[in-house]
């Protein structure tokens, strides 16, 4: 009687030990390969694992998969990396060989977004728990970039990738895989996905980080399960999260929901760093964005501060420099901030004395004799006493970010005061990204990259004049031979200390010549009930860790 | 009576008379008068949008801020309908989004009746094969549903500016129009003056600029009424979703802004003046519509009327 009665109350706790997490899509897919949109890599978080974690705190690497840091031979250019007795959640042990697998599927099928394996000459596995990496050559980001993939289980995948080499598109025969059951590494393992209600992961019970300890936290899990639930609109997603339907958002929640979910007193609100930045690109090879004085021009009559404190409500912060303010590693503070704390007027004298001493002229100036602003400026002629010729701003949609979009008609009216014949032009994302990176026709453009990367090689992605091409990443065609010489530098710098004095100067030369200027970095907002789970770990780009899912515990008194 | 109208022929045109004589109905009758009461408030707040921004800066409907302010408050005496949520003045956007709500409206109607009543004058004159080509395109035009067409050419070309989605509704809208011109010409061009205008040696053009045309103004103008309502309503529900032009304030884009900023159920201030607006312009065009359907159809007339 009495283990009865203990067995429905053991039971019912397992009920209620259910984290129910809100999306705000459904996930297109958990295979790995195919997985860009933020629901699909939610999900696969929690499934898949890297060799390597950041502390939540310190931002340092941990080993996760791995069992300590990589031991680095500069004479044979190794990395050696000892793996932990894991296994998968069918109870197949991890080995260096599915870490080996990984990497050789990675380079035989040239898989998007790891091109940087191709410094990797092979991978060797002396033994089951003993990975090592020979390099091509000496490079600084090996454990920082490379090494950040999810290993994927061999047993699982060979037959796929044995049927896609022989597939006429490799790549696209891999990405085709649907991959329904995925064999995980992580602490759940999916069990149901219902398409277009839920999807279901319990608890992996080969999950190698239970009851360990790393970086001083005791992992567990010791919730019973996750359940994914999809919101279309955040309006319905708020009302779940106020009616206790739902745990945890996964989603930045816009600030005009802030007031009413303060009020609620089993609802708190995460604020996180974010490493991302929002930035106004220019296109630099051709007029009229090519002169660094016009682009200098519209770096001081852009008023940050006015979209932090408006468009983001306060809840974000001014960007001087191509690296994030909080990346305090590669941060540079020591960069200029031209027009800060400026009001508007000032903005104009400070922009008509830049581009007036580069030889523009105005029919009409924004500044009389006396130095006093006219109102209505006219047209801004170039050096050449020719008109200049309209440009466009092209910004994504209102419905996609109604920041960017505002922003940009703001800043197009910025530019008009001092006769700049700027328009802004919202496009569809899709449209705009073929524009801007593709065709590479257009004139400037306001664009975010929401997780930038912690080690700053992205910096030699966007600048270095060898990416300008096609779908390269230097979307500004920006060309510097010393910017040039530096990247290259950086990227080949073991020793942290001087490549942290290489990346200084490279965000010195960026800040000088301007061809992306920085906007504003926005805070994540996240918001929890804390009445049935605590323990959520705040980080760097918000709660949805995999720290947090293996420490949330159910909360004291909770249903 | 014949012979009175007979006898007014002569001096008028017959049109003119119809005209002259419909607008007195229009006056008499009270949805008629009701609507047009409230088109005429509308006019006014279109025609004042000019003045808030030259009050002040701070009023500019799409760029001005009020600078002791950055979050949306409720109404006071310094903003009558408070502010959105980076301190513009709600009212002076109301106003703006009248304006284009008018322009929107009534140039999409016109392009859309234009071309319906020029393709229901010339099907139903010329017939035969001409007749039957230009029916099947009507056809066809006619069972597109509108807003989802303009929605996939917003995805499919990227953001639309206000003058393409004008031009989109007029070129989706006409067959309808152009359904009952026709109708209308195929018995008019039987009648006996039009016998008589070919035999005096008109030409087709002539007959149809100068006999025909005038003899389906009304009904065109009755179309175009019932145009406004629909070419408002769907530039409203395209901003909504986002694909409008976000360069104009109009008042789908201002909701569009109080359901993306998260301020929806918070902020009522902002949210009902458009949503109400739209409501009410559509349905002064409506109302002044159906109060033309009953003038110019008599057998809608009630008992007693002339």
């Amino acid at each position: 009687m009495l283990i009865t009665a203990a067995l429905a109350a053991g039971c019912r706790k397992v009920e209620g030990r259910l984290l129910r997490v809100g999306l705000a899509s459904e996930p297109k897919t958990l295979n790995v390969w195919l997985a860009s949109d933020a629901s699909s890599r939610a999900v696969l978080r929690l499934v898949y694992h890297c060799l390597y974690e950041r502390d939540p705190e310190t931002l340092a690497f941990v080993p996760w998969l791995a069992e300590s840091l990589p031991v680095y031979d500069p004479a044979g250019k190794t990395y050696t990396i000892r793996l932990r007795q894991a296994r998968w959640s069918d109870g197949r042990p991890l080995t260096s060989a599915d870490v080996a697998f990984t990497v050789r599927l990675i380079k035989e099928f040239k898989t998007p977004g790891c091109s940087r394996w191709k410094y990797v000459l092979r991978v060797e596995t002396p033994d089951p728990h003993t990975v090592v990496f020979r390099l091509k050559k000496n490079f600084a980001t090996f454990l920082s970039r490379t090494l950040q993939i999810s290993i994927l289980p061999a047993h699982k995948w060979k037959s796929v990738a044995n049927a896609a080499r022989h597939a006429q598109k490799p790549l696209a025969a891999l990405m085709r895989f649907k991959n329904e059951a995925p064999v995980s590494s992580g602490p759940f393992v999916v069990r149901q996905w219902r398409k277009g209600a839920y999807v279901y992961l319990t608890r992996n019970p080969y999950f190698f980080g239970k009851d360990k300890t790393i970086a001083g936290r005791r992992l567990g899990p010791s919730i019973d399960g996750v359940l994914f639930k999809f919101y279309g609109t955040t309006d319905v997603a708020m009302l779940a999260l106020r009616k206790g339907e739902m745990d945890m958002y996964w989603h930045h929640i816009q600030p005009g929901y802030m007031s009413v979910l303060q009020k609620n007193p089993h609802i708190r609100i995460v604020n996180s760093p974010k490493s991302a930045i929002y930035f106004m690109g220019f296109n630099t090879r051709r007029p009229p964005f090519d002169d660094v004085a016009l682009r200098k021009a519209v770096e001081v009559l852009v008023d940050k501060q006015f979209i932090v404190k408006r468009l983001l409500q306060g809840r974000g912060s001014e960007m001087w420099s191509v690296i994030p303010e909080g990346n305090k590693r590669w941060y540079n503070p020591g960069l200029p901030r031209p027009g800060q704390g400026l009001n508007r007027k000032q903005r104009i004298k400070l922009a008509f004395r830049i581009l007036s001493s580069a030889g523009y002229s105005w029919k009409k100036p924004p500044l009389d004799a006396t130095g006093r602003i006219t109102s209505r400026p006219g047209e801004l002629l170039t050096p050449d006493a020719k008109p200049m010729a309209p440009f466009t701003i092209l910004t994504p949609p209102a419905d996609y970010d109604p920041a960017r979009a505002i922003s940009g008609t703001m800043i197009q009216e910025w530019l008009r005061e001092i006769g700049m014949p700027a328009m802004a032009r919202p496009m569809e994302f899709g449209a705009l990204i073929q524009q801007v990176k593709v065709r590479r026709n257009f004139d400037a453009f306001i664009l975010g990259y929401g997780r930038l990367p912690l080690d700053p090689d992205y910096l030699r992605s966007f600048f270095h004049s060898r990416n300008d091409r096609p779908r390269g990443w230097n979307i500004s065609g920006y060309h510097n031979p010393e910017f040039d010489r530096l990247a290259t530098a950086a990227q080949r710098e073991m020793d942290p200390e001087k490549r942290r004095r290489l990346v200084f100067a490279m965000q010195a030369i960026i800040a000088a010549d301007v061809p992306y200027l920085p906007l504003y970095l926005p805070t994540l907002n996240e918001a929890v009930r804390t009445d049935r789970f605590t323990g959520w770990v705040p980080m760097l780009d918000g709660i949805g860790n995999r720290w947090s899912f293996c420490l949330l515990k159910a909360a004291k008194g909770g249903k | 009576m014949k012979n009175t109208e007979i006898a007014m022929t002569r001096n008028r045109p017959y049109w003119r008379q119809a005209l002259d004589e419909n607008w007195r109905r229009l006056r008499r009758n009270p949805t008629g008068r009701s609507g047009l009461i409230l088109l005429l408030i509308f006019a006014l707040m279109a025609a004042s949008s000019f003045i808030p921004p030259l009050i002040s800066p701070i009023y500019n409907p799409m760029h001005g801020v009020d600078p002791h302010i950055s979050h949306t408050t409720g109404p006071s005496l310094r903003h009558w309908l408070g502010t959105d949520f980076i301190g513009r003045d709600i009212f002076s956007q109301l106003l703006a989004g009248a304006r284009v709500a008018f322009m929107v409206g009534i140039t999409a109607a016109f392009m859309s009746v234009v071309l319906g009543v020029a393709i229901g004058i010339l099907a139903g004159y010329a017939g035969g094969w001409a007749d039957t080509v230009l029916m099947r395109l009507a056809d066809m035009i006619m069972v597109m549903p509108t807003l989802l067409v303009v929605l996939m050419a917003a995805a499919l070309f990227g953001q639309l500016s206000i003058w393409t989605i004008v031009a989109m509704i007029a070129l989706f809208r006409w067959p309808g129009v152009s359904r009952v011109i026709r109708a209308r010409i195929l018995s008019l061009k039987q009648r006996p003056f039009i016998e008589a205008a070919r035999i005096a040696g008109a030409s087709h053009l002539r007959i149809m600029t100068r006999h025909l045309l005038p003899n389906v103004l009304p009904l065109a103008l009755l179309y175009m009424t019932f145009r406004v309502t629909s070419a408002i309503i769907i530039e409203a529900a395209l901003a909504f979703l986002g694909f409008g032009d976000p360069t104009t304030v109009s008042w789908g884009m201002m909701l569009q802004w109080v359901w993306k900023t998260g301020h929806m159920f918070q902020a009522p201030y902002w949210l009902l003046p458009p949503g109400i607006c739209i409501s009410l312009l559509t349905l002064s065009f409506y109302m002044l519509a159906r109060a033309m359907d009953e003038i110019l159809d008599p057998r809608l007339r009630r008992r007693g009327e002339s």
